[in-house]
């Protein structure tokens, strides 16, 4: 996949949902951005984003249900307390705040999906290209 | 002294001189100045209105642009400007393909960033009913005015949203506080006739005149008014069927910025009032209750 | 290792039209465990089916990853396929290459490279699926049904007569709803009240309902076939075995506020019954408006009751909570007028004479304000002119409703029928914007309303209603003539729209059920799952979910009760088995994950100092994993390792 790649992590009650309305409602954005299903934005650990960032993805979004509609109730909450802690973190690293990104997407805001995506890549671009891991030595 | 940015347009210096002179009159009244823009031009009258405007809207556009330089917030005062330039305003902000046409047209951008105020707006929401109530030194006790909102102002209220489209009360607010009587008649929000008065006087002079007739049978002396052209169709209409005014004769149309004034304590020279107008109001404050209740 | 096998469908064009499908068939051929890749027109096909389970008998494959549509369509389908093959169900996994990938791209060199990744994504992941079966749990073989309405009783008498428990919550004084206040349905005039008092009576009656009225869902725990349910029921100060409707009770009741159930335009006293045929077959003491009871200030309705040897009155009488245990939540929450207030253009609220639909049915009903007589509110006298609006303050996305409440044409062709019947020599106009007559015998409704009622039917808008020298002057349009209509009447009636009772959101949200933009109950699928919420086990019918006649009220009903009795038919159920599970010998016992788990899954095991999951109530988010400090948790096919390796499989 060219550059700049995103990963998202989609919770498969709200963004994943989302995601799909886009496409069938086939409204088009980036190629460049590949999801993965979780069950809820709860499930993920801040060293999935990590883990992302060394495989040599640009941008990593992380998205889940509004708050207060979580299907888990409150799943999105702890994901958004462990996201401001793994913010803090990126920064003292020195990663730009392009790279990593937490949105709610509800399952009919295709639209919100699709300016997301487009928004992201337009901020990678701008960015120096990301390397995996093992090409810097 | 609180200052606002303002756009005085095309009537408002040549036939409508009582409605500028009045409104800046009772503004200074009240500690405001009505601070003239800079390079300001006509507003296209309702030619911005139309659904393929973007050529009509280059003129609007630069009076936003212009406005924008010195301030973040427009003052008017005429109904037909306001409309124009309060829908010009929300067009930059929705149809961003139309408006980065007409920038490239103008070579002078408007970005957005400025508010649209009419003069009614400022005296609501900003100085308060209250406040003009505390201010109005010599109250017009009791005068029995129909205010006539007409279209322009009110509607499309998704766009406008100056006040309920269908039961307006900010221009009888604004009478209540400054001692008048406002009377309620239905046709209050309806079109005086507009610019058919060129083209189809008789259509015009039945609209103007259905107005008239229904806030004299509710009982009001004269009517109060925001706009040039209402006023014109208001009066003219009356000129051409004499028979259809009653003994008293005409029914008086002022712009409500003159009633303020006189309130407020203003000279009716500085107010450009006829002795007409004068007279009626006078009279007609005299003939009903003596004392009002001014809440 | 796994044998695994990629099905890649073109799904006609949908996929093949923009994903080079012989390319990601060649490349997942190639890629390490899978023993073969094959492609088909349409995987979920009588066809498709059969070659995927071919493949997997032929090459003895293990575990199978479809590359089509999105899970959300047929992840079921093809683990029933794989089960049917005689896998476990959980070796299938879908590569989502059509929803996120070939609908919404267009390059199809980028579309066919990101294809090829989401394959390969799936692939590692299927690689490390356990085996597991669904896990059974125990159903509490009863239902509740909130919302005493029609809807909710045809539930209820359902559910009952097939044999199980139901408790009928109703917020006010009786069941009955909205229908109770009707005063004839179309198209057959039948009484409402006479259709709909027989099924009340029945609810009533039947031993295996139980009715408990002046109550609201507090809150709701659990999971479906396991709900336990908090039901407040306001005081009860009459008790409704004793009380035998004397009514001396009201005569000495010095407190007056308007009758709800006559939408406002009579008086009842602060005991009250809610309408004649109510049941429980009992009267009401409203709080609100008694003059008080916390200190009881006035006592005569007590004094009134104890003099005749009845003890029907407590005045000291509590809230009590009532604590359920069910299988199946069925809302039927029914539905309200809008607030036609807020449609400044026509007055209502400053004319008198300005009525509502709900106002006008009560007047024209028997039991109503005026015995069935139309009179002017105003001023009592017979209205000769009546002029009923459609599609007031609906389809109007701008300012008011943006839907259509379906039934206001044929209720509107009644009241004008109705009035004609009532008053001869009077007229009455209807101002349409169109006819939505589509139920069985509507049509021929609105066309007798028309011919024989001699109603006069005005295609057009009114802009404006004020009054003048004591009417109501109405400014409208009729399109069809293109002229302009001014009718002066003496009474207005607004078909205003129908929407979601009071307290609906709270209730969904106590309930964990979604609403839809307009507040009205959301269905799992608008077309083919409009009987169930997205919340498993709880169901809806009726208005609540959106705006509709009585019979398709009905039909729902008993859907919804055919649903839940579908759930309570077995008495085990089974549940996903993806849930959390702890390795014991990691767990340094912190208790991060207790708190962390939205539904009190997890708790600690004091003797032995570690945490333990409760599989039956784990609803399988994967929260406790991520926070585990220890790495003690995992959440069953959806492992740590496993998303590390779809995050990796996009090398290359």
């Amino acid at each position: 996949m060219s550059q700049p790649r995103i990963l998202a992590f989609l919770c498969r009650w709200c963004a994943y949902a989302g995601a799909d309305l886009a496409g069938t409602t086939r409204k088009h954005y980036d190629p460049n951005l590949i999801s993965i299903r979780v069950t809820c934005s709860g499930r993920i650990d801040p060293s999935f984003v990590l883990e992302a960032l060394e495989e040599g993805y640009d941008g990593v979004l992380i998205a889940g249900c509004h708050p207060g509609t979580c299907h888990y109730i409150s799943g999105n909450y702890k994901a958004l307390r462990r996201f401001t802690l793994l913010r803090k973190l990126l920064r003292q690293m020195g990663v730009p705040d392009e790279r990593v990104r937490l949105e709610w997407i509800s399952a009919s805001e295709s639209d919100k999906f699709v300016t997301v995506v487009n928004e992201m890549v337009e901020n990678l671009r701008k960015l120096e290209p990301a390397m995996p891991v093992e090409q810097h030595t | 002294m609180q200052s606002y940015l303002y756009f005085p347009g095309c009537s408002l210096r040549t036939v409508a001189r009582d409605f500028e002179d009045s409104a800046r009159a009772s503004a200074r009244a009240l500690g405001l100045e009505l601070k003239e823009m800079q390079g300001w031009l006509c507003c296209g009258a309702v030619f911005p209105n139309v659904a393929d405007n973007v050529m009509t809207n280059a003129g609007p556009n630069r009076i936003l642009a212009r406005a924008r330089a010195e301030s973040d917030t427009l003052v008017t005062l005429c109904a037909g400007c306001h409309n124009v330039l309060k829908r010009a305003n929300l067009q930059a902000k929705r149809n961003a393909i139309k408006q980065e046409q007409i920038n490239e047209f103008n070579e002078e951008r408007y970005e957005g960033g400025l508010g649209v105020l009419h003069f009614l707006e400022v005296l609501r929401d900003r100085v308060g009913f209250i406040a003009i109530r505390e201010a109005a030194k010599t109250p017009l006790r009791g005068l029995p005015v129909g205010a006539y909102y007409g279209c322009l102002l009110l509607r499309p209220f998704e766009e406008m949203k100056l006040d309920d489209p269908h039961r307006p009360s900010v221009l009888e607010d604004l009478l209540f506080s400054i001692g008048c009587m406002p009377v309620d008649y239905p046709k209050r929000t309806e079109c005086c006739g507009s610019f058919l008065g060129v083209g189809a006087p008789d259509a015009m002079a039945l609209l103007s005149r259905n107005v008239v007739q229904a806030a004299r049978s509710h009982g009001a002396k004269l009517l109060t008014v925001s706009c040039p052209l209402c006023k014109y169709n208001l009066e003219e209409s009356q000129k051409q069927d004499p028979k259809a005014s009653s003994s008293s004769g005409p029914l008086p149309v002022v712009y409500f910025t003159q009633l303020l004034g006189l309130a407020l304590g203003v000279s009716p020279e500085d107010l450009r009032l006829s002795d007409t107008q004068l007279q009626t109001i006078r009279g007609g404050a005299k003939s009903t209750v003596e004392s009002v209740s001014q809440t | 290792m796994k044998r695994v096998g990629v099905f890649v469908c073109h799904c006609g064009l949908n996929i093949a039209g923009t994903v080079n499908i012989k390319e990601i068939t060649d490349a997942a051929s190639k890629t390490p465990d899978v023993v073969v890749a094959a492609d088909h027109r349409y995987l979920c096909s009588e066809p498709g089916q059969a070659l995927i389970k071919d493949n997997i008998k032929q090459h003895r494959l293990d575990a199978i990853v479809v590359a089509a549509c999105s899970p959300a369509m047929h992840e079921i389908t093809f683990r029933n396929i794989a089960r049917a093959a005689g896998l476990n169900r959980y070796q299938s996994e879908i590569a989502n290459i059509r929803e996120q990938c070939s609908w919404v791209h267009d390059n199809i060199e980028k579309a066919t490279e990101k294809a090829h990744v989401i394959i390969r994504q799936s692939i590692e992941k299927v690689k490390l699926n356990e085996l597991l079966d669904p896990i059974t749990v125990p159903v509490t073989r009863r239902a509740l049904i909130v919302g005493g309405g029609i809807a909710g009783i045809r539930a209820a008498l359902d559910v009952a007569n097939s044999g199980h428990q139901v408790y009928l919550v109703e917020k006010t004084g009786s069941i009955g709803g909205r229908m109770a206040q009707l005063s004839e349905t179309f198209p057959t005039l039948d009484c409402s009240i006479c259709i709909l008092g027989p099924l009340m009576v029945e609810a009533y009656r039947n031993p295996n309902i139980k009715i408990l009225r002046l109550s609201e869902v507090e809150e709701v725990k659990g999971f479906i076939g396991n709900f336990k349910v908090k039901v407040r029921q306001a005081p009860v100060y009459v008790d409704e075995t004793e009380c035998n409707s004397c009514a001396e009770c009201v005569k000495v009741c010095p407190a007056e506020v308007p009758n709800e159930f006559d939408s406002g335009l009579t008086w009842r006293k602060a005991i009250y019954i809610p309408f004649a045929q109510a049941v429980p077959p009992a009267y009401v003491l409203d709080a609100k408006s008694c003059l008080g009871l916390l200190p009881q200030a006035c006592g005569e309705c007590k004094k009134a009751c104890d003099k005749l040897g009845m003890s029907c009155i407590n005045l000291d009488a509590h809230p009590e909570t009532h604590e359920l245990e069910v299988g199946a939540i069925i809302s039927a929450t029914g539905y309200e007028m809008y607030d036609a207030a807020r449609l400044t253009e026509y007055g209502y609220g400053i004319y008198p004479d300005v009525m509502t639909s709900l106002e006008f049915e009560r007047m024209l009903s028997a039991s109503g304000p005026t015995s069935g007589v139309i009179r002017r509110p105003s001023d009592g006298r017979i209205p000769k002119e009546v002029v009923f609006i459609q599609c007031a303050g609906q389809r109007e996305p701008e300012t008011a409703l943006p839907y259509c409440s379906k039934v206001c044409c044929m209720y509107t062709a009644r009241h004008a029928m109705l009035f004609r019947h009532k008053v001869p020599d009077g007229q009455a106009y209807v101002f349409y914007m169109d006819i939505r007559a589509g139920g069985k015998g509507y049509e021929e409704f609105v066309k007798r309303t028309q011919e024989e009622g001699g109603v006069l039917y005005l295609r057009g808008r009114v802009a404006k209603v004020h009054e003048e020298n004591d009417k109501l002057v109405v400014k409208g349009v009729d399109t069809l003539s293109g002229k302009t209509v001014q009718i002066d009447a003496d009474v207005v009636v607004l078909a205003v729209g129908m929407v979601p009772s009071q307290g609906s959101r709270e209730l969904a949200n106590t309930l964990k059920a979604s609403v839809d933009e307009n507040g009205f109950f959301a269905e799992a699928h608008p077309k083919l799952r409009p009987l169930e919420s997205a919340t498993a086990g709880i169901f809806l019918a009726g208005a609540g979910q959106a705006p509709k006649d009585i019979p398709e009220t009905v039909a729902q009903a008993s859907g919804a009760a055919s649903k839940a009795l579908n759930l309570l038919s077995s008495p085990t159920l089974e549940r996903e088995p993806t849930v959390a599970r702890i390795v014991n010998e990691f767990c340094s016992g912190c208790g991060i994950c207790v708190p962390a788990c939205p539904f009190e899954a997890l708790s600690m095991n004091r003797e032995r100092k570690i945490a333990e999951v409760a599989e039956a109530l784990c609803e399988g988010c994967g929260t406790c994993v991520a926070s585990c400090p220890s790495g003690a948790l995992s959440l069953r096919n959806l492992t740590d390792t496993q998303i590390m390796a779809m995050i990796r499989a996009g090398r290359g």
